[in-house]
């Protein structure tokens, strides 16, 4: 984990501003040692953003009818993938749901989960795309 | 969730309904070490280094293409012009060696390859003289090998013989072919100011200050430009600017993305992004249907040129700040027969060649996929040629010329080609005679804007 001189100075200030004008340089410097090494502590996905991992973006939209949910989620979990994040709208008849999943620690590959995923697509009579998050990442993030 | 909603849904928007692809993956190949005495041993050489480079490539495209749920129309290879190794060959040689790259490329399973080509602007070679000769067989014989010959350049000025061969080569070409409407034709392009690393067919080639092997990457994306434009409603043209520019930097992105992890899969250096606006002949995948968006009536209306010129510039705008590595043409293409909105502007009467000849002076390249009646005589599309260069030489930028003259036909008939070349309106071409000043021959010396060094 790397911080920059600015980010340093700017916990510093902080600490300094939290502690009042009593603290002594050695207790200033302890708080701040002990929020840098806070820092190192954050999970990788969050302090490295610009790691390829495998997480996969999957989109499903279509006519709402019950099990759906119920129908992709169990798919995922035979195959031992992890959902990281979910979120689902529903405008009259049409729902469309995104999930966040992470196919690294699957016995199944990318391929296979697809070809999983439109049979699930077929049976459900509804749309189901699956795309690395990579590309989203270049397409809206600078 | 680290992406919005909509964010995702207007990529699969773009991919799913807006005809969003990439347009090609081109593998650049350098075949400078495959050069022998022996004509045999160079074949061999050849096909040897296209396989082992590219067989792969048709295999990994469609790797990345499933991973990231965007489709690569085009895989394709371009290799080092091959009049620069070979230049000891004669004619029947190179033949033979259009014949090796034709059986190779549909060896590694891609469309077409590029590369049977000659930089001429400034003179000949013996080898070049040759490659142009041997131009009409090589092409008619082949299927999948396309040509291109650079006959002018901002710093040599227009080769004029050169352009008087072109255009026999092309008459002669279109007379082989002439029973697929002269199809031959649409595998030969006649460049000004050619870059080195486009890796877009007829056009391509690997260029002689590129790496060994290099993966180059063309995007398209009329469709969602289109829904851009048509969504920003009725809004003033800055703002117009800014709609175009933040849609083509999503697509630019997601095409380096593309290349890069492409190149990754073969393990070679990944080169440039074209960001080409490239159409097909498919419903809403049309340059035509954007700039009728942007408010002119028809293609060809007046404004057409500005139109054209405004969305030229944005693309390269936000496409340099997208990508660190833009190159080849970069801009809008206007081909005729591979844009069903041209085709119509053309059947109506409102697109004439004139006009055209003015568009090609804002954007990317010149007249492409524009037939013409099969009488047109060689010193009028030399005329047309040397027009199309000087436009190029003195605006320092590429154009080309990729003319049909379809065998036996007249003005108002068409020909469909089929795919992606789609359908060829034919269109008239003035009958006032270029013959005494093409004739003379020689070179139209380079202007003044190249004496700055």
């Amino acid at each position: 984990m790397r911080i920059s001189e600015d980010e340093i100075r700017k916990l510093t200030l902080e600490a300094i501003e939290e502690l009042g004008g009593k603290a002594t340089p050695d207790m200033v410097k302890m708080v701040v040692q002990k929020s840098v090494s806070k820092l190192g502590e954050l999970p990788d996905e969050i302090s490295s953003p610009n790691l390829t991992t495998g997480r996969i973006i999957l989109t499903s939209f279509g006519i709402n009818h019950p099990g759906i949910i119920a129908k992709i989620t169990q798919t995922l979990s035979e195959a031992e993938i992890d959902i990281k994040d979910l979120s689902q709208k529903i405008l009259d008849k049409f729902y469309t749901m995104i999930m966040i999943i992470d196919i690294s620690n699957s016995p199944k590959n990318l391929k296979d989960i697809q070809e999983d995923m439109a049979k699930c697509a077929e049976e459900l009579k509804i749309k189901i795309y699956l795309q690395h998050e990579d590309v989203f990442r270049y397409m809206h993030r600078i | 969730m680290p992406y919005q909603f909509e964010e995702i849904l207007e990529t699969i928007r773009m991919t799913e309904i807006e005809h969003f692809d990439i347009r090609t993956v081109t593998l650049g190949i350098s075949l400078r070490d495959c050069v022998d005495r022996n004509i045999e041993v160079t074949k061999q050489k050849i096909y040897d280094k296209i396989l082992k480079y590219g067989r792969n490539h048709v295999a990994y495209a469609k790797e990345v293409e499933r991973e990231y749920g965007i489709s690569i129309a085009n895989k394709r290879v371009a290799v080092t012009p091959v009049s620069i190794p070979f230049d000891n060959y004669h004619m029947e040689d190179f033949i033979e060696i259009a014949k090796v790259l034709d059986k190779a490329a549909s060896e590694i399973g891609i469309d077409y390859l590029g590369g049977f080509a000659a930089l001429v602007q400034k003179g000949f070679t013996k080898g070049e003289h040759e490659l142009i000769k041997a131009i009409p067989y090589a092409l008619s014989e082949t299927k999948q090998v396309c040509a291109n010959v650079n006959v002018a350049s901002t710093k040599a000025g227009i080769n004029m013989d050169a352009v008087n061969l072109m255009s026999e080569a092309i008459l002669s070409l279109a007379e082989k072919t002439k029973d697929n409407g002269s199809i031959g034709c649409a595998k030969l392009v006649v460049y000004c100011n050619v870059p080195e690393d486009n890796p877009f067919i007829a056009g391509a080639f690997h260029g002689v200050s590129e790496p060994e092997v290099v993966l180059n990457v063309g995007i398209s994306g009329p469709g969602v430009v289109l829904d851009a434009v048509k969504e920003a409603g009725n809004c003033d043209l800055n703002t117009l600017a800014e709609k175009i520019k933040k849609t083509v930097f999503k697509i630019t992105r997601a095409g380096e993305l593309i290349g890069n992890k492409v190149a990754e899969k073969h393990k070679i250096p990944f080169g440039i992004v074209d960001i080409s606006l490239a159409p097909t002949p498919a419903p809403g995948d049309s340059i035509a249907d954007i700039l009728k968006a942007m408010g002119v009536e028809d293609v060809g209306a007046p404004g057409t040129t500005a139109a054209l010129a405004m969305l030229n510039d944005c693309v390269k705008k936000a496409g340099l700040m997208a990508s660190s590595s833009v190159g080849g043409l970069s801009g809008a293409f206007i081909p005729v027969s591979e844009d069903q909105g041209m085709i119509e502007a053309v059947r109506k009467g409102n697109l004439s060649l004139e006009k055209l000849e003015a568009m090609t002076a804002v954007c990317s390249v010149g007249l492409d996929m524009v037939a013409v009646p099969g009488d047109t005589p060689a010193s009028t599309i030399a005329g047309i040629i040397a027009d199309e260069c000087a436009i190029g030489v003195i605006n320092d930028k590429a154009t080309s010329v990729r003319i049909l003259p379809i065998y036996g036909k007249k003005v108002g008939d068409m020909f469909d080609f089929g795919g992606l070349l789609g359908a060829a309106p034919v269109m008239p071409v003035s009958k006032l005679s270029s013959k005494n000043f093409v004739e003379r021959g020689g070179r139209i010396p380079a202007p003044t804007r190249s004496l700055t060094n």
